[in-house]
């Protein structure tokens, strides 16, 4: 016994480093699955309000071209609502209220942390579950695509921007509805890899890619980017090829947390198929 | 160790992990951007004292990294690398010097061993550091050489990082 004790003595360097690594390592794969989990919503909430403050100051130096996006975004509304449209016959477009039922909602937030240099990115947004948002909901900015909420606390969500290697999103071609994924393998933070085109395709570079609206976290019909390369592979089934996002993963100001109303009910759609 | 040494050691381990969590892990170098990502934190673990007790080094490297780890939402990645990282430099340390005696003052520092020296032991553990967290980030094979171009340019700008501090503090102790 005191052998072991003289032993553990002369030894304790190793020891205590084999303790903290094993212990490090344990969180590590314990707590960062990005399905989300308790311990972010912790540290959400504790470097929640340290970013937030953060970035109250720096919002200032992006006021100019946020003020660009709202009065885009205003404009674009705008020319939405009944009076901008040129009514002719209201029996075309009288429709009866059980039949328009909102499928989509969207709240506003603000991103407070973000980053586009990492292999696996993040972003904070200062709305969290008392705000109604919950995990799998989409992030947008205009018409285009963000990322993904991971992990929501009371006043934060936690999301997994586009630029990460868990992210696998569901695209299709914009002039014939072909169906591709479209994922990113790091590095260049404009750039991601469009996965799984069918063979038959006729591949153009600049070929707008959107979403599918195969997912349940995103609409049909966002924009995602636009082609800029791609392979001919001879001996595989799918060709490959590399988008430009339209979405700048630097600049993010303000974006959109895009609620599903019907998710629940497509949820229990496919769960009652699967029991039977 | 003085307790204006300790003082100052406190003071840069909050410093460090603010600049890092706030600002660092937000700098953008455009197109190369995905590739560079300095972790200038680690340069706590660089300047603590020779006559620091080798189990402190372990405990302080690890919470230096979960503090880090509280503003990325990575619990256990900067924490595990630091580890590493403190357990390897008193082996680097006796394997770059001639002796214990050779060692003047208490810091390492460009000031008091040299150019060389200095270089020899920051190269070392910022690519002892850089390495594990990359590989541990990623956790697959299949980028194996993306991310070693990661680590490698990551590892020179974090260099570039310490040494222009290093030469601050040089001109500034005159």
């Amino acid at each position: 016994m005191r052998n072991l004790f003289l032993f553990l003595r002369e030894h304790y360097f190793y020891f205590l480093f084999l303790l903290l690594e094993t212990f490090s390592l344990i969180l590590l794969f314990n707590y960062n699955d990005f399905q989300g989990s308790s311990l972010y919503s912790v540290s959400n909430t504790v470097t929640g309000s340290v970013n937030s403050m953060f970035s109250g100051i720096t919002e200032y130096f992006s006021l100019r071209k946020t003020n660009r996006v709202l009065i885009e975004e205003m404009a674009k509304l705008h020319s939405r609502i009944p009076e901008a449209f040129y009514i002719t016959d209201r029996n075309v477009f009288y429709k009866k209220d059980s039949v328009v039922k909102l499928e989509y909602k969207y709240i506003s937030a603000k991103v407070i942390s973000n980053t586009t240099n990492k292999r696996n990115n993040f972003l904070m947004i200062n709305k969290g579950s008392i705000h109604g948002i919950d995990h799998h909901m989409g992030l947008i900015i205009g018409n285009k695509i963000v990322g993904q909420v991971v992990s929501v606390s009371p006043h934060f969500s936690w999301a997994m921007s586009l630029l990460n290697k868990d992210s696998r999103i569901s695209g299709k071609f914009k002039k014939n509805n072909q169906l591709v994924n479209v994922e990113w393998n790091g590095g260049n933070y404009r750039k991601g890899q469009v996965k799984e085109i069918p063979k038959h395709v006729v591949i153009v570079k600049g070929d707008t890619i959107i979403t599918s609206g195969n997912s349940d976290i995103f609409p049909e019909g966002l924009l995602i980017g636009t082609i800029t390369d791609f392979t001919n592979a001879q001996d595989e089934n799918f060709n490959n090829g590399e988008i430009l996002f339209s979405t700048d993963f630097n600049s993010l100001g303000y974006i959109e947390v895009v609620v599903d109303m019907m998710r629940k009910e497509k949820e229990e759609l496919k769960s009652t198929f699967k029991s039977q | 160790m003085t307790s204006r040494t300790v003082f100052f050691n406190i003071l840069r381990f909050f410093f460090l992990i603010f600049f890092q969590g706030l600002i660092l892990n937000h700098v953008n170098l455009g197109e190369l951007g995905g590739y560079i990502n300095p972790y200038f934190y680690i340069y706590f673990i660089l300047l603590l004292p020779f006559s620091t007790p080798r189990w402190m080094l372990l405990i302080l490297a690890f919470i230096l990294g979960i503090g880090i780890d509280m503003f990325t939402n990575t619990i256990g990645l900067n924490a595990a690398a630091c580890v590493i990282m403190a357990f390897v430099r008193p082996f680097v340390i006796s394997a770059i010097s001639s002796g214990p005696e050779s060692l003047i003052g208490d810091t390492p520092s460009l000031k008091n061993q040299g150019l060389k020296w200095f270089l020899y032991y920051a190269i070392i553990l910022i690519l002892v550091h850089h390495t594990s967290l990359f590989y541990l980030e990623i956790f697959r094979f299949s980028e194996f050489f993306a991310t070693f171009v990661r680590v490698l340019l990551s590892s020179a700008f974090t260099l570039i990082l310490v040494m222009i501090s290093e030469y601050i503090i040089y001109s500034g102790n005159k």
